[in-house]
């Protein structure tokens, strides 16, 4: 999405207001199909544990004697008996195996990235083993998430229903003249239009004329455009839940996450000063040693030991030594800018402003930032700046370049797009995945928006304090 | 004279060349890595190679080794190691195999092109030379582990000889760099050979051998 977009969408000039717009594009949103498809997958899932304590409950005999109707008290026999199978699945491991499954669901379907919990440890004997397993935490918590996805996924098989009885309410006046001209005094059975408040029963209504298929054309376009709320709702829980009884715990997620940024922090570190050092000993050290070199020379020539002096060498010499002390100057200038640049010190808005005017493809700066981060973090957005311009500048083939810094909600957002030919990727080796990684350590984050063909924009959200 | 140069920074190299050439050596060789070294010597048998310690392709110690491969294969070529530091452990792997014809020395050094030259010129005649730096390095360990004893009783003149001494410096440049008369020199080496309890020796090449063996180098020879 380009930045134009963006400014497009909130536009006040469009005839249709926005809320209304939303209600009428979410049915056909790619966003509302993988929620729909979340729900319907979740049924043969969501089915067997319940309906397994059910046949239990049926095996016991206590169903039998009972009217066909289920009653509550059945009904909460079958939970209980299911609720008894947990034991069964935390040992036997397919609780973890079941929550695998709809992590994996839930992160093509839904986008949420969990990750999955620490292994178990593997035990010697089986007796030590299945007791491994019984103390097995995130076993338990994944065959919570099993329970807890029952009265979720019953509500989102209400959303799917609603989906597809509206589907149908709204086909009926097309197919209706087709296959209802039958000759007079033929009576055929009324049609049943569904509504959201019955199946079959007190809530659904039956129409048997023509006009009648317009209002279960209203009924189904109504359930059409309520439904996608309706699956996200059951898809916002059932995320809730995965993130909570899925993952790794959050304090243990929280100490490997920082164990890891730490690690990332303190190698990093160590690279940059092995890079300084590596460009001062190839650099300015050898331009002044140089340098010495030819003073040296020269002082000789200048018949140091009593010699006559050889002044067209010398002054060749100090030329050359002139030439490299202003070399020098310039590579330790370079360096220490790279290390800290001053300018950094006013504020992001004027060294991200300085950067931009150094940019061989034209770069437009806009800032916005009331709050002030703290040192660390403005170098950090400032060097990542840094970088993705120079990615663009190498990469992209861009005609202009556009640095984005603004703060929002307590997070300091930095977007750098170009309008070139996209296709950066952070396993390509673009110093992308490095960038991400020392956002990281600060519980940043970066986003690459960069399809093949353009335009490309990375957005590094970062803490107003580390 | 005949020298072959090892050294990645092209504008070392080049200003290397020119400050052995004005002086009238002949640089035979001026190449940019260990392996084009150890090749460039084989071919031209120089008197002394001028060999920098950070080279490609590691940009570690390839000079080091190759200036061991070539004290093996051409122990008649004097090696001049020219690094940015002075490390201990290069110190005493270069020492290893004995101090004749062996020298380590600061890139700065060159400033002062007489004595870069002299100390090239002691290294092919197969004499030693030794940064001030290597040498007080030494001198600091040895005063630190307590098995030099001896250095506590000399006298500072006596200390700033023995330095010069451990360099590889004649008799003559350590009176030209003190400003001591020759015999004053002496007087100093005899006094120093004395409290260490070393043998007189009067030979250039032995001395530094008993002097650097009493700091504490690895030498085997």
């Amino acid at each position: 999405m380009t930045l134009e977009d963006v400014s497009a969408t909130g536009s006040p000039a469009r005839p249709v207001s926005p809320a209304l717009r939303t209600v009428l594009r979410t049915p056909a949103s790619a966003r509302a199909r993988r929620e729909l498809l979340f729900c319907l997958a979740g049924l043969p899932f969501a089915i067997p544990l319940p309906v397994a304590g059910f046949i239990l409950a049926l095996v016991i005999g206590r169903l039998a004697t009972t009217a066909p109707d289920p009653a509550p008290g059945d009904l909460l026999l079958a939970l209980g008996v299911a609720a008894a199978m947990l034991p069964f699945l935390v040992v036997t491991g397919a609780a973890r195996r079941l929550g695998a499954g709809w992590r994996r669901l839930a992160a093509v379907l839904l986008g949420v990235r969990v990750p999955a919990p620490a292994p178990l440890p593997a035990g010697r004997d089986p007796g030590g083993r299945m007791m491994a397993r019984l103390r097995d935490r995130p076993g338990w918590r994944a065959a919570g998430y099993l329970m807890a996805k029952f009265p979720v996924a019953l509500f989102g098989w209400y959303a799917v229903f609603c989906w597809v009885a509206g589907a149908v309410n709204v086909s009926y006046p097309f197919w209706w003249l087709s296959f209802r001209n039958h000759p007079p005094g033929v009576h055929l059975s009324p049609v049943p239009v569904f509504t959201p408040f019955g199946w079959f029963g007190r809530g659904t209504f039956y129409i048997s004329t023509f006009p009648g298929t317009f209002a279960a054309l209203a009924a189904g376009t109504g359930m059409l455009l309520a439904a996608p709320w309706l699956t996200r709702a059951a898809a916002a829980a059932d995320r809730w839940l995965i993130r909570g009884l899925l993952g790794p715990g959050t304090l243990r997620q929280r100490l490997a996450d920082l164990e890891q940024t730490r690690a990332l922090a303190v190698d990093d570190s160590a690279a940059l000063l092995r890079q300084l050092e590596r460009n001062l000993h190839d650099g300015a050290q050898i331009r002044l040693a140089t340098l010495a070199m030819n003073l040296g020379m020269a002082r000789e020539k200048l018949g140091d030991d009593g010699g006559q002096p050889d002044l067209l060498a010398v002054r060749e010499l100090v030329d050359a030594a002139h030439r490299g002390a202003k070399d020098a100057l310039g590579e330790l200038r370079e360096l220490a800018r790279g290390i800290h640049p001053p300018v950094l010190d006013n504020g992001l808005a004027d060294a991200l402003a300085t950067l931009a005017t150094g940019s061989a493809i034209p770069a437009a700066v806009t800032a916005s930032i009331p709050r002030r981060p703290t040192p660390a973090i403005e170098a950090i957005a400032y060097f990542c700046a840094a970088e993705l311009l120079a990615n663009a500048v190498k990469h992209s083939c861009a005609g202009k370049i556009t640095i984005d810094v603004s703060e929002r909600s307590g997070t300091l957002q930095l977007a750098v797009a170009d309008d070139g030919r996209g296709g950066a990727d952070p396993a390509a080796g673009s110093g992308l995945a490095g960038l991400a990684q020392r956002v990281r350590t600060v519980d940043g984050g970066l986003a690459i928006a960069s399809p093949r063909g353009g335009p490309t924009r990375i957005t590094v959200e970062l803490p107003l304090r580390a | 004279m005949r020298v072959v140069i090892a050294e990645d920074a092209a504008m070392m190299r080049e200003g290397l060349t020119r400050l052995l050439a004005d002086r009238g050596y002949e640089v035979c060789a001026a190449v940019g890595d260990g392996g084009r070294l150890l090749a460039a010597v084989a071919e031209h048998r120089p008197d002394a190679a001028v060999v920098d310690i950070r080279m490609p392709p590691t940009h570690t110690d390839e000079g080091l080794r190759a200036a061991l491969a070539l004290r093996q294969r051409h122990p008649a070529t004097g090696v001049l190691l020219f690094s940015q530091y002075i490390e201990t452990r290069y110190t005493s792997e270069l020492l290893r195999d004995g101090a004749a014809g062996v020298g380590y020395l600061l890139k700065d050094r060159v400033a002062d092109v007489a004595e870069f030259a002299d100390a090239l010129a002691r290294v092919a005649a197969g004499g030693t030379a030794l940064d001030p730096e290597v040498v007080s390095q030494l001198l600091a360990a040895s005063t630190a582990s307590g098995h030099a004893s001896g250095l506590a009783a000399l006298t500072p003149r006596e200390r700033e000889v023995l330095a010069l001494m451990a360099e590889g410096r004649s008799n003559a440049g350590i009176a030209s760099a003190l400003v001591l008369t020759a015999g004053a020199v002496e007087k100093h080496v005899a006094s120093i050979f004395g409290k260490l309890g070393l043998p007189p020796s009067g030979n250039d090449n032995r001395r530094v051998l008993a002097v650097l063996r009493y700091l504490g180098s690895p030498l085997s020879s």
